[in-house]
């Protein structure tokens, strides 16, 4: 496991040249006009895709901030996910402000992370990998035993979220939500990790002997970047359950945490918009995959199946043929042609 | 500076150190030898903090550091140059060295993730801190380059500036020398004399005894985890002690 986390340059070096700013902000700025844009000309299940894609871009930005930049493996995402899910569910379940479970669902995920995070993050590698795993698998069988969280019919009738008279009840504005959370998840990280904390991170991924010496409090900010991690995946858990309506252990499955570290390995890890083209990638190619699974003719296990194998094959052949993922790939081949 | 008395670490029951002490004054450049085996090692990773002392104490400042981590040692002004190119990889040059003024800054993930005034104010400092001790070690045409990219004589330069930027009191190096080509050796000789000139108080564990004999003011020998002699360079070449402990004893 420990192979698949290069630490990729960060391009955003302290001191680029002025004259790059615009063509560095410009592709971002179509980026964002694109996904505003968007939800007008998408129909409903189009739109339940592109608010799931987004939710995943969520996630996988904290995968890819974690894994690619401080270096730290973490296969229980889903885990963080389902807590913020469950967060957000319970309390307006029982008739709590949707808007404070929308809140308290990245805190909630972060506190939780913080707990687990002591005993875990002094494992490394696919020791930590495991561990975080085991997390979530614990996590899911508590759910699906324990009372306040509705056992394993899970919890049902969550309200729509709203403040006040105000209520989001279509897809549209859960994707313009989505996205402002996604548009938020990518500027706080960009932020961390061009500055102080971030260059810690990013050193300590390296050698955290030399990390330590150089003042960096290791355990601490490892600690603070699993969190932070965790509430990205909280944020967006929060999101689904008051767009979905319902949370149970099956939501959150473990090939969950599996496909948020394809995306993130896929798009490019260390890349804070590698995350979000990873995170396109594989859940356009999931949907494909099911209209082909699902077509007349085809076998009832033909989805499953084939979801399974095309991850299995997308990550060797990214990881084999483009090591440091899609989008690297992609720019390095820009800028040679230019 | 640094003060350390009787310390004593072992593994699996084999003393590695061995109730050792040494005082490093002000503004001195101390060197510490020995064979392979010695103990070298291990003396500066329990000066580092990255190993625990079985029995003994080390002060720095008269602060007595013997049960902080490394992090808080470093904050109370000891820099450390490791063995062999610890590189952050994925960074440039100055990037690097800026990881090194980190117990000197504050800003922390709210202020740098709100992107807050006082976090720009910390990064333009950082920054210029960093580019002044880039030009000390004579590394600014690299600055924007990939620490990763760097021939070896440079990594070790870069690690000099990382360490430089925390504006230490004390700066260690653990075999500074080793695996440098004549030239580059050269160059960190006379870094390292320009340092004391600036009057940083060094210790300098090294191999090679030449490259110590030229630089330190006072030589620390140590053999099978204990010191056998200290003194000026000129005393410690004339030590019987020493002599024997690296050829050998005589017949």
């Amino acid at each position: 496991m420990t192979r698949l986390t290069p630490v990729a340059p960060v391009r955003e070096a302290a001191g680029a040249r002025p004259g790059s700013r615009i063509r560095r902000v410009l592709p971002g700025g179509v980026v964002a006009a694109v996904t505003l844009a968007l939800p007008a000309f998408l129909d409903d299940s189009a739109l339940t895709v592109y608010i799931f894609l987004g939710l995943a871009a969520m996630v996988t930005v904290g995968v890819s901030l974690l894994m690619g930049y401080a270096g730290q493996v973490s296969l229980g995402q889903g885990a963080f996910y389902a807590v913020g899910g469950y967060t957000a569910g319970i309390l307006a379940v029982r008739g709590g402000p949707p808007l404070a479970g929308l809140l308290a669902a990245p805190v909630v995920a972060a506190a939780f992370a913080v707990v687990v995070g002591v005993p875990l993050l002094r494992l490394r590698g696919h020791h930590l990998a495991f561990a975080t795993i085991a997390t979530q698998l614990i996590l899911l069988s508590l759910a699906g035993q324990l009372e306040f969280t509705g056992g394993d019919i899970g919890l049902q009738g969550i309200p729509r979220l709203g403040a006040g008279p105000y209520e989001l009840g279509d897809a549209s504005g859960y994707a313009y939500l989505t996205w402002a959370g996604v548009a938020l998840v990518m500027l706080v990280t960009r932020n961390v990790i061009v500055s102080r904390p971030g260059r810690a991170l990013r050193a300590l991924a390296t050698s955290e002997t030399a990390a330590a010496s150089s003042g960096v409090p290791v355990g601490r900010y490892k600690l603070v970047v699993f969190a932070l991690s965790a509430a990205f995946a909280g944020l967006a858990g929060g999101i689904y359950a008051f767009y979905v309506g319902y949370v149970a252990p099956s939501s959150f499955p473990v090939l969950l945490s599996i496909e948020y570290i394809v995306m993130a390995v896929v798009g490019g890890l260390g890349t804070v918009w590698g995350a979000v083209v990873g995170a396109a990638a594989i859940t356009l190619l999931v949907q494909g995959l099911n209209v082909i699974g699902t077509a007349p003719g085809m076998p009832s296990y033909a989805p499953s199946v084939l979801s399974y194998a095309v991850y299995a094959v997308v990550l060797i052949v990214v990881v084999l043929f483009l090591p440091g993922g899609l989008l690297p790939a992609v720019t390095a081949r820009l800028r040679r042609e230019r | 500076m640094l003060s350390v008395q009787e310390v004593s670490r072992s593994f699996g029951g084999v003393y590695a150190v061995r109730d050792v002490s040494l005082d490093i004054a002000d503004g001195e450049v101390r060197g510490v030898i020995g064979p392979n085996g010695a103990g070298k090692s291990t003396l500066f990773h329990l000066i580092t903090g990255h190993l625990a002392t079985d029995r003994g104490a080390i002060s720095l400042r008269s602060a007595n550091v013997d049960r902080l981590p490394p992090h808080r040692r470093a904050a109370l002004g000891m820099s450390i140059v490791f063995q062999g190119a610890r590189v952050f990889r994925g960074m440039t040059v100055r990037e690097n060295v800026m990881v090194g003024a980190h117990s000197r800054t504050r800003a922390g993930f709210v202020s740098a993730a709100l992107r807050l005034p006082r976090h720009r104010r910390d990064e333009r400092e950082i920054a210029r801190r960093a580019d002044e001790a880039l030009a000390r070690v004579g590394l600014t045409a690299w600055a924007d380059r990939q620490a990763g990219l760097l021939p070896l004589g440079q990594q070790r330069s870069m690690q000099v500036a990382r360490a430089l930027c925390a504006e230490p009191r004390l700066l260690l190096l653990d075999e500074p020398a080793s695996g440098l080509r004549a030239g580059e050796r050269e160059a960190l000789a006379v870094l390292i004399e320009e340092l004391r000139a600036a009057g940083l108080t060094i210790m300098l564990i090294e191999h090679d005894v030449a490259f110590v004999t030229r630089l330190a003011d006072r030589i620390t020998v140590l053999d099978l985890g204990r010191v056998i002699a200290e003194g000026t360079p000129g005393e410690i070449r004339a030590d019987p002690l020493v002599v024997s402990a690296y050829l050998g004893e005589p017949e």
